[in-house]
C-alpha cells in the first residue's frame, strides 16, 4: 500500500462539508418509528430517568446517519460503493443538541482496486466530541 | 422467564440467527428513514434508468438493528462501537438476509460488552453490507 499527499484535487489536511443538524424528540421519535429501534431510552423519558443518562438520548446510529449525509455530498460514489466506516460512541446526544460533523483527509492510498482517502471523522455536540472514528472511500 | 435474552446466554461464536431473518427495502421504508434522518443528498432522489430506485447507505443501520432484534438484550442497553462495509447500496425492492455471530463477550468498567459480525446479502447472494458492532449490555432486573 503506497501513500500519497495527494490526488487529483484531493489532498491529505483537506476538510469536509460540515453538517450541522439539531437533534429534537420530534426526530428520535421519527427515527425510533423508522428504523424501529424502540429501546425506551430514547423514547420514554420516564424509564431514561432510572439510567444513567437522566433522561432520553439519540440512537447512536441516527447521529451515523449525520455522518453518511457528510459523506455522501463529499463523494457519494465512493461512499456507497464500498465506503468503510469505523466509529465509537463516546458520548450521548440529548434532545435540543445540535450535531456537528466533522470531517478531514488524512490519508491517500492505493490498493489493488484503486486510490483511496481516510477521512478522520468527528461528531460535537457544542465542543464535546460525541462520535469519533474514520472512513475509508474510494476516490479513483 | 424474562422477554429477552440474558448475557449469559450468549456464548462466542454462537451463529445465532437461524433461520437468517429477512428484511424488505421498501419505499415506504427508505421514505421514511430519509424523512427522520433529514437526508436531502440527490442520488437518494433520482430513479434508474431501469426504474430502481437506491437505498440510502446508512439504511445498513435499520436492517442489521432489525435482524439482531432476535438477540435483544434488556432495555437500556447502548451502542458503543460500530464498523459497515458497504459493498453497494441496497436498493428498493430487493430483499435482504443478515446473518450474525457473536465475537467476543467481554467485561470492562463493570459492564458487559457483546461484539457481533454480521454480513447482509440480497436474494442472489450478492454481498451488500458487513459489520461488526459492540454493544453495551443493558442490566438485568
Amino acid at each position: 500500500m503506497s501513500e500519497l499527499q495527494s490526488y487529483a484535487s484531493i489532498s491529505v489536511g483537506q476538510t469536509l462539508p460540515e453538517v450541522e443538524q439539531v437533534v429534537d424528540q420530534h426526530m428520535i421519535d421519527a427515527y425510533a418509528d423508522a428504523s424501529g429501534d424502540i429501546n425506551p431510552l430514547h423514547i420514554d423519558p420516564e424509564f431514561a430517568k432510572t439510567t444513567i443518562f437522566g433522561r432520553t438520548i439519540a440512537h447512536g446510529l441516527l447521529t451515523l446517519a449525520f455522518v453518511s449525509r457528510v459523506l455522501s455530498t463529499w463523494n457519494w460514489q465512493g461512499w456507497a460503493y464500498g465506503g468503510e466506516l469505523n466509529i465509537a460512541f463516546l458520548g450521548p446526544v440529548y434532545p435540543g443538541d445540535t450535531v456537528r460533523v466533522c470531517g478531514e483527509i488524512d490519508a491517500i492510498f492505493q490498493r489493488d482496486e484503486g486510490v483511496y482517502a481516510r477521512c478522520q471523522l468527528v461528531c460535537y455536540c457544542a465542543e464535546k466530541p460525541v462520535v469519533k472514528g474514520f472512513a475509508v472511500c474510494k476516490i479513483n | 422467564m424474562s422477554d429477552y435474552v440474558t448475557y449469559d446466554s450468549l456464548t462466542e461464536g454462537d451463529d445465532f440467527l437461524n433461520p437468517v431473518p429477512v428484511y424488505k427495502v421498501t419505499q415506504e421504508a427508505v421514505d421514511k428513514y430519509i424523512l427522520a434522518t433529514n437526508d436531502s443528498t440527490l442520488e437518494l432522489q433520482q430513479t434508474g434508468s431501469d426504474n430502481t430506485r437506491i437505498a440510502p447507505p446508512m439504511l445498513a443501520a435499520v436492517y442489521v438493528i432489525e435482524a439482531l432484534r432476535t438477540r435483544v438484550g434488556p432495555p437500556g442497553g447502548i451502542h458503543a462501537k460500530q464498523q459497515f462495509k458497504f459493498y453497494r447500496p441496497a436498493m428498493i425492492g430487493e430483499t435482504l438476509y443478515t446473518s450474525a455471530t457473536v465475537i467476543k463477550l467481554y467485561q470492562k468498567k463493570g459492564r458487559n460488552y457483546v461484539e457481533m459480525s454480521t454480513d447482509t446479502k440480497n436474494e442472489k447472494g450478492e454481498l451488500i453490507t458487513s459489520g461488526m458492532i459492540t454493544r453495551i449490555w443493558g442490566k438485568e432486573s
